[in-house]
């Protein structure tokens, strides 16, 4: 049962990490129908911004979200204007590769500015360990969990009640007659990067405090494709709930079954998953008519 | 007098090419390419290895995302079935290289079904993350399996030979490789004006039109998988025959996007732009590594810690402003350039 618990708690704690990076692919994917293969990149950057700003102001955890948050969101605008704006009119596939040419800029710019050795992230966040139910957590992994739960409820809540989040939506089923009752589609793009971009930001943060924070932090974005896909691309809440499933699935696997199995368990996952339902657990599956 | 171009018989219609022209500067290419050896230095010929190997990387890979638009992030897995079922069964088994190539490409045709199998349902973005979970798969696999790969240890390939030529130095190696990029290319060519490339092609264009056609899905988007496969494993072979030592650090996921990226700047769908994209994306380090060292002093620390990091931003930065402002790719500037040539001094 020890066992067990351990793998199950530390599983849903890389799973939250996971789910948010899954759930800024899906908000970009949902509306403007590009899988932003900088995702991971953004949540490095994030990561790093942040991690300048502890040290120059001498922030605690809280303040130093809440200014980050904001930045990240500057930078997700800007990247949208400069790369993916302009390329509008071209095949979706173009835009994606031009997302995967913004990523290896990014990496080289992280390097260039911050070095390749792992920081130590100023966390500003109480060390001694808490026991939730028998399972001993540190603080910054319940604020990892907290800040999923709190992300996932925002974003639900955002896409079903607010005017922009409803034009999200809209934006996601029909752009074409999104655009024609008055949505400014191009407003929707900008803000669905920035979103993306401030939950790469909570991502990039609490991440860079629970491990560490060096400059192959993006590789988190691979490694959160299997829950993007298990969730169903267009799905942001299914993207957190199938973060939180890969995580435990990928500890259990190099619990149970064998060395090294992490790396790949939640891959496997997914190609069984889309063999079953090809548009994931949550996605909605494209009606196609000749 | 004749005013147009007219085609009379079905064998003009689907020609390769209709102009003799073409064909004499293709065999005026291909005759610089063979006396090549003899003019340019070691180091260019390396090079020139790898801009091939790339060429038929692309060719095979170009069939599969950009003719029957199955875009395959698992690029990297399949040359790594290639290249290291050509080291495994020279080192360990020593093989003659006319045996191991062909098995390396076998090799990358079986994988490549079982790939292929569970794909078959899935489109767009939902496949290329599928692949790029294969291509994860395979790679954990060879690290695992240390009793046929060494697993961690990488293999050496060494005293290649291939008709008593040693692969090792020399022009052997390189003339290997240009005859079966050679051989790729008019493989590709060939097959895209057969039936089987007219059904990848409508496939491409809306798979459902082309069922309702009578266009088996499944088998030809199966073919589409062996096909490309077999000519990116040979690749791999021919890529662990230049490095001579396969480790699995060579082919991590950024050799399946830049694969991707050679097409994509290539012109995507188009074999011509499949070869000046490999070509052009091999050269491109070189180049910017010229441009650097004229801009930065090359003995500065900034250059000499970073020059990696440097290298990697334009890199990036080519491919973003390329599909920024090139969309259809090297071969775009081709067909724009042969426009204006025909129409001048008309616009169009």
């Amino acid at each position: 049962m020890d066992f067990l618990g351990l793998l199950i708690s530390t599983g849903l704690v890389s799973g939250a990490t996971y789910g948010l990076i899954a759930m800024g692919f899906a908000l970009i994917y949902k509306s403007t129908g590009v899988v932003n293969f900088a995702q991971g990149e953004l949540v490095m950057l994030t990561a790093y911004v942040s991690f300048s700003l502890a040290n120059a102001l001498g922030l605690s955890f809280f303040p130093l979200l809440a200014v980050t948050v904001p930045i990240s969101m500057v930078i997700g605008l800007v990247l949208e204007r400069l790369i993916i704006r302009p390329m509008l009119s071209e095949p979706v596939f173009s835009i994606v590769m031009a997302t995967v040419g913004l990523a290896v800029i990014l990496r080289g710019i992280v390097v260039l500015v911050w070095g390749s050795e792992p920081l130590n992230f100023p966390a500003g966040l109480p060390t001694g360990v808490v026991t939730v139910a028998g399972v001993p957590f540190y603080p910054a992994q319940l604020c990892l969990l907290g800040a999923l739960a709190l992300v996932t409820l925002c974003a639900w809540l955002f896409l079903r009640f607010t005017r922009l989040g409803m034009a999200m939506r809209a934006v996601a089923a029909n752009e074409t007659a999104a655009l024609l009752m008055g949505v400014s589609v191009d407003r929707i793009h900008a803000a669905a990067w920035m979103l993306s971009a401030a939950i790469a930001a909570v991502a990039g943060v609490l991440f860079a405090i629970n491990f560490k924070l060096a400059p192959d932090l993006w590789f988190q974005g691979l490694k959160s494709f299997p829950a993007v896909i298990l969730g169903g691309l267009d799905s942001v809440i299914g993207a957190s709930l199938a973060g939180l499933i890969i995580g435990v699935i990928e500890n259990l696997a190099q619990g149970y079954l064998g060395e090294g199995l992490r790396e790949i368990a939640g891959f496997v996952v997914i190609i069984v998953v889309l063999m079953v339902r090809p548009y994931g657990l949550f996605g909605s599956a494209d009606i196609e008519r000749v | 007098m004749r005013t147009g171009n007219y085609k009379e018989s079905v064998g003009q219609i689907i020609a390769l090419s209709d102009s003799k022209a073409a064909w004499a500067w293709t065999a005026v290419l291909i005759a610089a390419l063979i006396v090549a050896p003899y003019l340019v230095g070691a180091y260019a010929l390396t090079l020139m290895v790898s801009a091939l190997i790339a060429v038929i990387g692309a060719v095979g890979l170009n069939i599969l995302t950009g003719t029957t638009g199955l875009i395959s992030l698992g690029q990297a897995g399949f040359l790594a079935v290639g290249a290291y079922t050509n080291a495994i069964l020279l080192t360990d088994y020593h093989l003659p290289v006319w045996l191991s190539l062909p098995a390396a490409g076998v090799a990358g045709a079986l994988v490549s079904i079982v790939v292929g199998i569970p794909s078959l349902r899935l489109k767009g973005l939902y496949l290329a993350i599928t692949t790029l979970a294969f291509a994860f798969i395979i790679n954990h696999i060879i690290l695992y399996a240390e009793r046929l790969t060494h697993g961690p240890n990488g293999v050496f390939v060494t005293g290649a030979k291939l008709f008593g030529f040693g692969l090792q130095r020399g022009p052997a190696l390189y003339y290997l490789t240009l005859a079966l990029a050679v051989a790729a290319i008019f493989a590709a060519l060939n097959l895209l004006r057969t039936r089987i490339g007219r059904a990848w092609i409508a496939i491409r264009d809306h798979d459902i039109a082309a069922r309702v056609m009578g266009i088996d899905l499944v088998r030809y988007k199966l073919l589409a998988f062996v096909v490309s496969s077999f000519i990116v494993a040979i690749a791999g072979a021919l890529l662990s025959l230049q490095i001579r030592f396969v480790n699995i650090d060579v082919f991590a996921l950024i050799l399946s996007i830049e694969a991707l990226a050679i097409i994509i700047l290539g012109g995507l769908g188009s074999v011509a732009g499949a070869v000046l994209g490999a070509v052009f994306l091999s050269y491109l380090p070189e180049a910017i590594r010229l441009v650097l060292s004229t801009v930065i002093d090359p003995s500065s620390p900034l250059y000499t810690n970073y020059v990696y990091e440097i290298r990697g931003i334009a890199n990036g930065l080519v491919i973003v402003l390329f599909l920024r402002f090139k969309p259809d790719g090297l071969i775009g500037f081709w067909r724009d350039a042969r426009k204006y040539w025909s129409n001048w001094p008309l616009a169009y």
